[in-house]
């Protein structure tokens, strides 16, 4: 049994060979999402599709952003950073991010920190009650927005993008 | 949109008038070495993009969206909201001289703001690298009392703000380096023993082993002016506040306890006679030269904060001393001497200038 190189928290189910001129000359052992994250899992052609329309129904926000030449699916679905971009300037777009880039970030925290994991305050845990972020409620939101995309039901999807912004500010909805 | 219509939005727009900080006043543990301490928390906001990805419209809607939930009551101190567009770039040096405010946030054109009180001791940054930067201030070697404030800060802003977080990596910033804690403590030290002796970088390199990172105060890249530096926490993942805290604490306090040997030394056998001539050399020049520029007077007011310290230069004390090393930086200067200068023209002020707050001018 091996944990996944990337997230070094799940089995790994993948193992990439580098082979040259049939030697291995390396391996790599990944789990079966970050294999996805990396593009070496099963290619999924009509999620591929959806999630790009997803994309760009989140992208609302962020229209004023030029867009890049990047093949899309590899970017953030939250900021559309891609890994280029945060392989060069080193900074992350938004929360999702942490996510998206995470076979990179894990080496690059534990060469910051030596460590990988926090330790300290959390919002949920000071003495005060902080806002309450309902995170079965955002959990339910992205499910049916994206549901709403793979339905081709866009003014549904628009709309549950918006609850889905105003949700993740703590604002609840709007009528 | 011009100045006058832009207040009644309530955004503040008037420079408030600081009382001399608690820093300044060199009241605190230690601030013979330690002139001063600040915690500062780095903190984003969900569902907003952080700052790499952050469009112009998009920052103005988040600083509006800060602004509206720190008026809320409650907040456990007084502060006062400085629209950064609203006021001119001679008071954003000020502000950044005064460390309220980082040179990116001033040079910055998206909607920014500071929300600061009137004693200099809390400023908290709003759209700079991460959308919210808190810091709270103290003088002399005070860690802990810092990151109590500060604490007391974060749990109102958590309250009136959803902050992105994670169980995992704790805090999330938009930089690798502050996620976690996004706790950074810094204290500013002056150390002209450890930089007269040769003995800094022994002591900046003991430092960097156990991960605290020693950076000059003034002046660019390695090189330090006027023997001040910063000391802070490098690690901000996997050690608790406590920890970071008792870390910083104690590492600074051996560096101040170096210094203070390394000064006796100095003081002593041979070695006195060469640093009462460059105490002493300090002195005249500050008392006679006519033109100064930044760099010359951060070096003589080293040495004369150094001899003050050390019961060379009676007369003298160490508030002016701090009010001086302030007044000479440009902004300062000029907005003191209420007029914008040419940079020589600022040397012959400033020589002027230093002479009156060091009360040597009679
Ligand atoms: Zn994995
Ligand atoms: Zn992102």
């Amino acid at each position: 049994m091996q944990y996944c190189t990337a997230c070094q928290k799940a089995i790994a189910s993948i193992v990439i060979m580098d082979l040259n001129g049939g030697a291995v000359t390396g391996s790599q052992h990944l789990c079966g999402p970050c294999a996805e994250q990396l593009g070496v899992g099963q290619p999924k052609a009509p999620t591929k599709f959806s999630a790009e329309i997803l994309e760009d129904l989140l992208g609302g926000l962020k229209s004023s952003r030029p867009a890049t030449s990047r093949p899309r699916a590899e970017a953030c679905p939250g900021c559309g950073m891609t890994p280029t971009e945060f392989r060069t300037k080193g900074r992350l777009g938004c929360p999702r991010c942490y996510d998206v880039f995470r076979h990179e970030l894990m080496p690059l925290l534990a060469r910051i920190h030596e460590s990988q994991s926090h330790r300290g305050r959390l919002p949920g845990r000071t003495s005060t009650a902080p806002v309450v972020t309902d995170e079965k409620n955002l959990a339910d939101l992205r499910r049916r927005l994206e549901e709403a995309v793979r339905g081709e039901r866009y003014e549904e999807a628009a709309r549950l993008r918006d609850d889905l912004r105003r949700a993740e500010r703590g604002e609840g909805a709007r009528p | 949109m011009s100045k006058s219509n832009r207040g009644d939005g309530g955004r503040g727009d008037k420079m408030p008038e600081f009382r001399p900080g608690t820093w300044l006043q060199g009241n605190g543990p230690e601030s013979d070495i330690a002139i001063c301490t600040r915690a500062r928390l780095a903190r984003n906001l969900q569902g907003f993009h952080f700052s790499p990805c952050l469009p112009d419209d998009e920052a103005r809607e988040l600083y509006d969206f800060i602004v509206q939930r720190l008026k809320q009551s409650g907040m456990p101190e007084q502060l006062h909201l400085l629209d950064l567009d609203n006021i001119d770039d001679l008071e954003r040096t000020v502000l950044v001289e005064r460390h309220l405010i980082s040179r990116e946030l001033a040079g910055s054109t998206r909607a920014r703001g500071v929300a600061t009180d009137t004693e200099e001791a809390v400023a908290i940054m709003i759209n700079e690298e991460d959308h919210l930067r808190v810091q709270v201030f103290a003088s002399g070697l005070q860690t802990e009392a810092v990151w109590r404030r500060a604490e007391r800060l974060d749990d109102a802003l958590i309250q009136r703000l959803p902050m992105a977080w994670s169980e995992e990596f704790g805090f999330l910033t938009s930089c690798p380096t502050n996620t976690g804690t996004g706790l950074r403590l810094s204290v500013m030290l002056h150390l002209p023993g450890l930089v007269w002796s040769d003995e800094i970088e022994k002591a900046t390199n003991t430092a960097q082993k156990i991960h605290l990172a020693v950076r000059g105060l003034y002046g660019e890249g390695s090189r330090a002016l006027g023997d001040f530096y910063q000391v802070s926490n490098q690690v901000t993942l996997g050690r608790d506040e406590t920890q970071i805290q008792s870390d910083v604490f104690l590492a600074v306090g051996r560096i101040v306890q170096w210094e203070r040997e390394v000064r006796q030394a100095l003081l002593r056998g041979t070695a006195r006679s060469r640093t009462l001539d460059r105490i002493y050399r300090a002195l005249g020049t500050l008392e006679r030269a006519q033109i100064l520029s930044s760099e010359e007077a951060l070096g003589c007011l080293s040495a004369l904060r150094f001899g003050i310290e050390e019961d060379l230069l009676p007369g003298f004390t160490i508030p002016n001393v701090n009010r001086a090393l302030l007044l000479s930086q440009p902004g300062h200067l000029q907005r003191f001497t209420r007029e914008r200068l040419q940079p020589d023209e600022r040397d012959q002020r400033r020589a002027h200038l230093l002479r009156e707050v060091l009360g040597c001018s009679r």
